[in-house]
């Protein structure tokens, strides 16, 4: 285990409606062992002894699952590591002495509350417009009475490992939430039980994408780039095939 | 309606820019197949041109029609270019490019106005200058003898080969055309079809330059 110090850059706004600005501090004796957020922790602590205020930053679970983390560092969205979630991000991937600038995810659809910290409702309420399957409640049904091959299986489940984070709505030019919807239409697009909703589903779930100020995709890929899960851009192909089929051949009008 | 939604949705509009682009790229290809003929000497060439236009009708439906998808496909990629800006270009304090080649992507508009700028100059100088009483393999020879004429049309192949470079790639993901088994298909093609263009009408612009009779 050895120790750096480093310069931080970050944007610190009090809240949604101020100008923010960027600060710097220095942080010393960050064991490279230690978190990306384990090193905000230790900023924290040396601020908050200093009467600062400290930097409010989202984060929950620390094991690269639930999404909450996520911040851009040094204009990389999770930082310069493939696949890792902020939490996930050692110091050993940083240098003694660099300076590092951390920004909020930014987007229209995104507002930030405080610093580091935003609101990321708009992705709830996307799903609350399709990305779910009605069950008939009743006795549980046999485990195997629903079949589903094992490659479809995978496919739905690789779209499923996204957690939300938006860091593809944040590094896309056009603040795009592409990616994030079409693993959401994808997981159930993919799956037996979600077939019912499915010619509504893509339908509404973009139309509310759209309503909620997200970007259309211009194909750049940098979300597939950034994306802490690895979701491929396969995904998107797949919801504007569902989409096509589901507004062309949908009984709703 | 289902149709309105279809075409106000982010997706539609570039659905119709994928469409319109895929018409226009079907267009080059029978423009590039007629203009073979150039090769073959000025007599041939001029045959074909009069062939054609011994059909005023076919002519015309395809001058409304190619009217028609350059507007659309120039109107809906301005909207979309425009409502793209919204999200503001540095939002960031430090902007970092993580995937690859994003020369082409990021300068479609500015390529799409060079073609169009270019396509103006090319229907003018060849389609509505030229007299009745003109010869067009004549008008094509003296205008393309011009050193800096040349320049002007190399110029605006390469922004087509940019421009395409993304967009014919771009095109069937819109239409969600993404297989594994045709993807490594697909990333070829998407170089072979622009520098396809680039060579063959690079060729006739240099053909025409060296040529001292045609």
């Amino acid at each position: 285990m050895s120790e750096i110090n480093l310069t931080l850059k970050i944007w610190r706004q009090p809240n949604a409606e101020a100008e923010g600005k960027v600060e710097t501090y220095s942080v010393e004796n960050i064991s490279t062992d230690s978190s990306f957020l384990e090193m905000l922790d230790v900023l924290n602590e040396k601020l908050t002894h200093e009467g600062v205020d400290p930097v409010a930053f989202d984060h929950d679970c620390r094991e690269g699952i639930c999404g909450m983390c996520g911040a851009v560092v040094n204009g990389v969205a999770h930082g310069p590591e493939k696949e890792t979630t902020l939490c996930q991000l050692h110091m050993r991937h940083f240098k003694n002495g660099d300076t590092i600038v951390i920004e909020p995810f930014r987007s229209r659809a995104f507002p930030i509350y405080k610093d580091l910290m935003i609101d990321r409702s708009a992705f709830d309420r996307i799903i609350q417009a399709g990305g779910y399957t009605n069950v008939n409640t009743g006795g549980t049904p046999d485990a195997n009475s629903v079949r589903i091959s094992s490659q479809q299986l995978e496919l739905a489940m690789d779209a499923a490992a996204c957690i939300g984070c938006g860091a593809c709505v944040a590094s896309c030019p056009n603040g795009s939430a592409m990616l994030f919807t079409s693993a959401k239409v994808s997981q159930l697009a993919l799956l037996p039980q979600g077939q019912v909703e499915r010619k509504e589903r893509a339908q509404a779930m973009v139309q509310c994408m759209d309503g909620e100020g997200f970007g259309h995709c211009t194909n750049t890929k940098e979300c597939e780039a950034v994306c802490p899960k690895g979701i491929s851009i396969s995904n998107i192909a797949r919801l504007n095939r569902e989409f096509l089929k589901g507004i062309f051949t949908g009984r709703d009008d | 309606m289902w149709f309105v939604r279809f075409l106000t949705s982010s997706i539609g509009k570039k659905m119709v820019m994928a469409v319109t682009g895929l018409c226009l790229i079907l267009f080059l290809c029978v423009h590039a197949a007629g203009n073979v003929t150039i090769f073959v000497g000025s007599a041939v060439f001029q045959g074909y041109a009069e062939n054609l236009h011994s059909h005023p009708v076919i002519v015309f439906i395809f001058r409304v029609g190619l009217l028609a998808l350059f507007l659309i496909h120039i109107g809906v990629g301005l909207l979309l270019w425009q409502e793209g800006r919204k999200e503001g270009k540095n939002r960031y304090v430090v902007n970092t490019w993580v995937s690859k080649n994003p020369y082409a992507m990021s300068t479609m508009p500015y390529t799409g106005l060079f073609i169009l700028f270019f396509v103006l100059i090319h229907v003018f100088g060849f389609a509505v200058a030229p007299t009745h009483d003109q010869m067009i393999s004549h008008v094509i020879d003296d205008a393309l003898s011009n050193f800096f004429y040349v320049l002007l049309y190399l110029a605006g192949f390469a922004a087509l080969f940019i421009h395409l470079s993304h967009g014919f790639w771009s095109m069937l993901q819109t239409v969600g055309i993404n297989h594994p088994r045709y993807n490594t298909l697909i990333a070829r093609a998407t170089w072979v079809v622009p520098g396809g263009f680039l060579c063959f009408f690079s060729l006739i612009a240099l053909y025409l330059l060296t040529t001292s009779t045609y």
